[in-house]
C-alpha cells in the first residue's frame, strides 16, 4: 500500500495533463466594525489532477479562507485579489451567476460538518438528484438512476433502499460519504476536502480516506485535502504545503517535506503530535505563545515571537518563500539542519 | 490484588507508581448507565445502553487511559463516576467510600477530591464571570476559608497553571484562547487539592501545538502534586504519550486493558488493532495499513447492540461462538485482560520504533452483517 | 496579538481559535443604534416626568369652558385645549405619565415574577416544570382582550386595575423566555462544572442563570413595553382603563374621537407620542439585542 503514494499523475479530462488549478499570490482581507484583517497573505500553490495536495495548519493559519475565496464563498465584504485559475480560467473576480457553473462541474468542496451541511428536512436521494440536475439536463427517472449510482460509488449500503432517507437516519461516516456523492454529482476535476474528516472516528476516517483516494484514481481527479493533521497529510498525499499566519512557509512533495523537514514551525508541529512509538510521560517539545492568525502588520517573520531557532533577522525582515532545494519551499532566514523529522 | 474472577488486571507493574498500600483510589465495579429514547409525545421508544457493566481500578499516582469512538460511552463513563448522574448500578469507591450510594452534602463531601476537566474550554465557563471568581467557585461552595484565605489560593493555583494571576486574574473567558481557557478549567479542578482528576477529552479542541502545551501541564502537576489521571480520549497515540495503562472501550463494555507500551507493542483485541492501523502517522515511510481488512462497516447503534461480543459485526475474526456468548475480561498477560473468545497473538516486539509488524490474522469465516442489510464493503 | 478572523468562516468543531473574536469596538455608549432611541426615550419620560415640576403648567382637569377649541400654538396654551378647556400639552404630559407607569410596571412585574418562575421550572424539570407550565398556559389560553375587559369590568377601571389585568399576560410570557432560555444553558458545560463544584441550586439559578438569559429578557421586556403601553391605550379606549377625565393617551383618542374632523390634532398628537414612544423602545431593544446577541 505504500507504493500508492507515490502513484503516478495522471491526465484528468482537462488539458494534457496541464494543471487545474493554479492560485497565484492570493490575498483575502476582511473588513470588520472599523479594522481590517489581512487573513492570506500571497499564497501560490497548484493542483494537478490525479494527484492530491494537503494545505496544513492550525486555526487562524487562513486554509480555509483560502479555498473558500477560490470557490467564492466568501462574504461579500471581504477584499480578494491576486489569481487563481481553473483550467484557464480565471475564477476571482466572476460574477456569482458564472461561477456556479463552475462550482460542483469542474470544483466541488466537501466541509467539516455533515450534519450541518445536509438539509435535514429533505430526502437525501433529493439532495443528490438536485445537485445532479443543476447542471446536468437530465429527466428525473435519469437523475435518480445516476443518484442511485452515486451512492453505490461512495459504498453507501442498499443505495436503492436508502434513496428515501433522511440524514438523521445515517450515521456521521454515512452522511460524510453522501456529502462526497453530492460533491461528485456531475464529476468535477477537482475536489476540496475542507476538515472532511475531522468529526469522524478515526477508524471511519480512514474508510473515508480510502475510498477519497480510490475515487480519485477512478475518476483522475485532483484533490486537495485541508487539514490541521498532519499524520492525514503524511499518510495520504503527494505534496504538502504548511501555512501558518495567512501564508504558507513551506512546501514540497510530501516524502522530501516530512523526511526533511526545514521550517522551523513544520519541526514544532510534528514535534508535538503525540506518537505511538514515543515513550510515555515524556515531555513534549513545546513552543510557547498562541498561534498568530493572520499576519499583523508588522515586519518581520510571523513565527518569529515563537521560533526556538530566531535572531534578529527574523524580527524585522520577512523571509521569502523561495525553492531552495529542487521541489522544496521554505521561507526562513535558518531553517532547521537536513537531518531528518524528529 | 489481582482480580482475575471479577477480570479486572492487578495495579501496573513496573510502571514507577506503586500503590502506598491502602489500595486503589477510584474502584469502579459493573457501571452501568442507560438512557430512555422518548419519542414526540413521551412515549418510551428505546434504550440506550450507554455503558453496561465496566469495572475498573485507578491507583494512587497513576494515570489511566481510557480509548474509545462515538457511542463507546467513555464521556457517560466518566460522568457516572462523578454521580453526574449517578450510574443506574453498579459502585464506585473513590477513597474508601462508595459515591453511588450518597446523596447531598455526603455526596460533595466524599467527591471533594475527585475533578473533571472537560472537552470544550469555551462551554466549561460561565462567560460572565471573570477567571478569579471562576476558580474561586469550588472553594466558595465548599466554604473553604475565608476571603482572604480563598483569593490566596486562587492565586496559587493560577501560577501553577502558568496563569500569572496579576494579568489573568480579572479577565473573561472571551478575552482569552483556547488553551488559556483549559489552564482556567485546569485552576479550578486544582483548587481543593484534588486526588484524582478526570480529563474527559480535555485537550482534543485545542490546536496542535496548544493541545502539547496543556499536556507537559498535566504532566507536570502529575509530578508536582502526585495526582492522578483518568485521561479520556478517542485518539490512541494522544492517551498512550500520557497514560500508565490504557483501556479501550467499543459500545459500552471494555475491550482491553493493559499496560500501555503492552497494549501498543502487542494489542490483544481485533478493535484495539483496528484502532492502531487506522491511526495515519506522520511518517511517511510507514506503510499505511489496509484498514479494509481489519474493520468494516458503522459502528451500531447503542439502542440495539449486538448480542455476545459487541465488535463481532465488524469483526473479521468473529464466528458463531462471538454471537451466542459474551466474552468476559480475562488476563493474559502481565496486567494486560481482554474480553475476546479470539483474541490476537502477540506480534514480534518492534524494531526501532516504528509501527510494528503486525501478525496475519487467521482467516475469518464470512461474516454476515447485521440482519437485513448487506455487509458494507467500506 | 494579531486582529482576529470573523467567525463565519471558521468551521464548527474546528481547533478553537487563538482569540476569541471581539465584535465591538465601539463601546454601547457610541452605537448610534442605541444611543438615539435611548435618548428620545429619554426625553419623552424626562418631559413626562419632570416639565410640570418645572415649568408653570395649566392643569390637565379642570380647564374653564371659556378656553375650549382653541389650536395649537395659542398663547398660554402650546398644543391647543380640547372642547372642554383643558390644556392638551399638559394632558399629553400626564397623560404619558400613566402609560409610562403601566408599562413599566407590568414589565417589571413580568420580569420578576415570570422571569422567576420560568428560570425555575426550566432549572429543575420534571414535575415542578409540567406543573408550572401548565398553569401558566391557562393564563395564555385566554383571549387577552376578554380577559382584559373582565377584569377591569369586575374591579372597575383605574390604573391599578390596568397593570393587574395585563400582567397576567407578561407574567407568562416572561417566564416562557425565561424558561426556554435556561433550558439551553443545560447543554453548557459550565453548568455543569458548577453543579460538580458544590454550588448550590439557589446559587445557580442567581449568579449563573439569571446573568446568562439577562440579555434575553431585557430585549424582550423593551419590546414587550411597546406592547402594553399600546394595550393600555386600547383599554383606555373601550372605556376600561384609566376614567375620565383623568388624561391617558388611549383616552385622549377614544375622547377625540368624536370631533375629527373638526379638531383632528386632538387624536394625531396623542398618537404621534404613542407611536414614537413603542418606535423607540423597539429600536432600542434591537440595538441591543443586535449587541449582545453577538456576544
Amino acid at each position: 500500500m505504500s507504493a500508492a503514494l507515490d502513484r503516478p499523475a495522471r491526465a484528468g479530462a482537462g488539458v494534457g495533463g496541464g494543471a487545474l488549478l493554479d492560485v497565484r499570490d492570493l490575498r483575502v482581507r476582511f473588513h470588520q466594525g472599523g479594522t481590517s484583517v489581512l487573513a492570506v497573505n500571497g499564497v501560490s500553490f497548484t493542483a494537478w489532477p490525479g494527484r492530491t495536495l494537503a494545505i496544513v495548519g492550525e486555526s487562524g493559519s487562513g486554509k480555509t479562507v483560502t479555498c473558500r475565496a477560490v470557490m467564492g464563498l466568501l462574504p461579500p465584504s471581504a477584499e480578494v485579489a491576486g489569481a487563481a485559475s481553473f483550467d484557464g480560467t480565471e475564477l476571482l473576480g466572476l460574477a456569482d451567476r458564472q461561477l456556479r457553473r463552475h462550482r460542483g462541474a469542474d470544483l466541488a468542496m466537501v466541509f467539516q460538518d455533515p450534519a450541518r451541511s445536509l438539509n435535514p428536512t429533505m430526502r437525501v436521494g433529493t439532495q443528490v438528484t438536485e445537485a445532479i440536475r443543476s447542471h446536468l439536463p437530465l429527466g428525473r427517472r435519469e437523475a435518480r438512476e445516476r443518484a442511485v449510482e452515486l451512492m453505490a460509488m461512495v459504498r453507501i449500503p442498499l443505495p436503492g433502499r436508502r434513496f428515501s432517507d433522511y440524514p438523521h437516519q445515517f450515521s456521521g461516516g454515512m452522511r460524510q460519504r453522501l456529502m462526497i456523492a453530492i460533491a461528485l454529482a456531475c464529476h468535477p476535476r477537482l475536489l476540496i476536502a475542507d476538515e472532511a474528516t475531522t468529526s469522524l472516528d478515526v477508524t471511519t476516517q480512514a474508510q473515508i480516506m480510502e475510498l477519497l483516494l480510490d475515487l480519485q484514481a477512478e475518476l483522475g481527479m485532483g484533490l486537495i485535502l485541508i487539514s490541521h493533521d498532519l499524520g492525514l497529510a503524511a499518510s495520504y498525499t503527494d505534496d504538502v504545503a504548511v501555512m501558518y499566519a495567512g501564508g504558507i512557509v513551506e512546501q514540497a512533495p510530501t516524502r522530501r517535506l516530512f523526511g526533511h523537514v526545514r521550517m522551523p514551525y513544520t519541526k514544532a508541529l510534528l514535534d508535538a503530535v503525540p506518537r505511538l512509538e514515543r515513550q510515555a510521560h515524556s515531555p513534549l517539545p513545546v513552543v510557547g505563545g498562541q498561534p498568530a492568525s493572520a499576519k499583523a502588520d508588522k515586519a518581520g517573520c510571523s513565527f518569529a515571537p515563537r521560533c526556538p531557532s530566531a535572531r534578529d533577522r527574523c524580527h524585522t525582515d520577512a523571509p521569502p518563500l523561495a525553492e531552495q532545494a529542487p521541489g522544496h519551499r521554505w521561507a526562513c532566514w535558518f531553517p532547521c539542519e537536513d537531518g531528518g523529522h524528529a | 490484588m489481582s482480580d482475575s474472577r471479577n477480570g479486572s488486571p492487578g495495579p501496573a507493574t513496573g510502571m514507577g507508581h506503586h500503590p502506598t498500600g491502602d489500595g486503589p483510589l477510584l474502584e469502579a465495579r459493573d457501571i452501568v448507565q442507560e438512557f430512555v429514547v422518548r419519542d414526540y409525545g413521551g412515549v418510551k421508544s428505546g434504550v440506550v445502553h450507554a455503558v453496561s457493566g465496566v469495572s475498573f481500578e485507578i491507583w494512587p499516582g497513576e494515570t489511566l487511559g481510557i480509548v474509545g469512538e462515538t457511542g463507546s460511552g467513555k464521556s457517560t463513563l466518566a460522568r457516572s463516576l462523578l454521580q453526574a448522574p449517578r450510574p443506574k448500578s453498579g459502585s464506585v469507591v473513590f477513597a474508601g467510600t462508595d459515591l453511588v450510594t450518597l446523596r447531598g452534602r455526603r455526596l460533595l463531601r466524599a467527591r471533594r477530591q475527585l475533578q473533571m476537566v472537560f472537552q470544550d474550554p469555551f462551554s466549561s465557563l460561565d462567560p460572565k464571570w471573570r477567571v478569579a471568581e471562576l476558580v474561586a467557585e469550588p472553594l466558595a461552595a465548599y466554604q473553604v476559608g475565608d476571603r482572604a484565605a480563598r483569593r490566596h489560593r486562587v492565586s496559587e493555583v493560577l501560577e501553577l497553571v502558568g496563569l500569572p494571576p496579576a494579568e489573568y486574574a480579572h479577565r473573561r473567558p472571551r478575552e482569552l484562547s483556547g488553551g488559556q481557557c483549559q489552564r482556567v478549567a485546569i485552576a479550578r479542578a486544582l483548587a481543593l487539592s484534588p486526588a484524582l482528576i478526570v480529563c474527559d477529552e480535555a485537550v482534543s479542541s485545542l490546536d496542535v501545538l496548544v493541545q502539547a502545551q496543556v499536556l507537559n501541564l498535566f504532566e507536570r502537576l502529575r509530578a508536582e502534586l502526585g495526582l492522578s489521571y483518568l485521561f479520556i480520549a478517542h485518539d490512541l497515540a494522544l492517551v498512550k504519550q500520557v497514560s500508565d495503562r490504557v483501556a479501550v472501550m467499543y459500545l459500552g463494555k471494555l475491550c482491553e486493558v493493559g499496560p500501555a507500551d503492552s497494549i501498543y507493542s502487542g494489542p490483544l483485541h481485533p478493535y484495539t488493532l483496528a484502532l492502531l492501523d487506522s491511526i495515519p502517522s506522520p511518517d511517511p515511510e510507514v506503510p499505511r495499513s489496509a484498514v479494509g481488512g481489519t474493520i468494516r462497516g458503522e459502528p451500531p447503534s447503542p439502542v440495539n447492540p449486538p448480542s455476545g461480543c459487541r465488535f463481532r459485526t465488524r469483526c473479521p475474526r468473529a464466528d458463531e461462538r462471538c454471537a451466542t456468548e459474551e466474552p468476559r475480561l480475562r488476563v493474559l498477560g502481565d496486567g494486560h485482560a481482554v474480553a475476546c473468545h479470539f483474541p490476537l497473538e502477540a506480534g514480534p516486539p518492534p524494531a526501532n520504533g516504528q509501527a510494528p509488524v503486525r501478525v496475519p490474522l487467521p482467516a475469518a469465516t464470512p461474516t454476515e452483517g447485521r440482519p437485513g442489510e448487506a455487509a458494507s464493503t467500506g | 496579538m494579531a486582529a482576529p478572523l470573523p467567525d463565519v468562516l471558521l468551521p464548527p468543531g474546528a481547533p478553537v481559535p487563538a482569540v476569541q473574536p471581539r465584535r465591538h469596538r465601539r463601546s454601547w455608549a457610541q452605537d448610534p443604534e442605541i444611543i438615539v432611541p435611548a435618548a428620545v426615550l429619554a426625553l419623552i419620560v424626562g418631559a413626562c416626568f419632570l416639565w410640570p415640576l418645572i415649568f408653570p403648567l395649566p392643569p390637565p382637569v379642570g380647564g374653564s369652558v371659556l378656553d375650549s377649541g382653541l389650536p395649537p400654538f395659542s398663547p398660554g396654551h402650546f398644543l391647543g385645549t380640547d372642547p372642554v378647556g383643558n390644556d392638551i400639552f399638559s394632558r399629553i404630559l400626564y397623560g404619558g405619565r400613566v402609560s409610562i407607569e403601566v408599562g413599566l410596571a407590568v414589565t417589571l412585574i413580568g420580569l420578576v415574577i415570570g422571569g422567576t418562575l420560568g428560570s425555575v421550572a426550566g432549572y429543575l424539570g420534571g414535575s415542578v416544570d409540567s406543573v408550572l407550565m401548565r398553569a401558566l398556559d391557562v393564563l395564555i389560553a385566554f383571549p387577552a382582550l376578554v380577559l382584559a375587559v373582565a377584569i377591569a369590568e369586575g374591579l372597575g377601571p383605574s390604573e391599578l386595575h390596568v397593570i393587574w389585568a395585563l400582567s397576567f399576560f407578561s407574567v407568562p410570557a416572561f417566564a416562557r423566555i425565561a424558561r426556554s432560555g435556561t433550558l439551553s444553558l443545560h447543554g453548557r458545560t459550565f453548568m455543569l462544572a458548577a453543579r460538580l463544584s458544590g454550588t448550590p441550586g439557589r446559587r445557580i439559578l442567581l449568579r449563573h442563570v439569571a446573568p446568562n438569559i439577562a440579555p434575553q429578557l431585557v430585549t424582550f421586556g423593551l419590546l414587550g413595553m411597546g406592547v402594553v403601553i399600546i394595550l393600555e391605550g386600547a383599554l383606555s379606549f373601550l372605556g376600561l382603563g384609566i376614567p375620565d377625565p383623568a388624561p391617558s393617551w388611549g383616552n385622549m383618542i377614544a375622547l377625540g374621537q368624536g370631533t375629527l374632523s373638526v379638531q383632528p390634532e386632538l387624536v394625531l398628537i396623542p398618537s404621534l407620542f404613542l407611536f414614537t414612544m413603542v418606535l423607540s423602545l423597539n429600536l432600542l431593544g434591537d440595538g441591543l439585542r443586535a449587541r449582545w446577541g453577538s456576544q
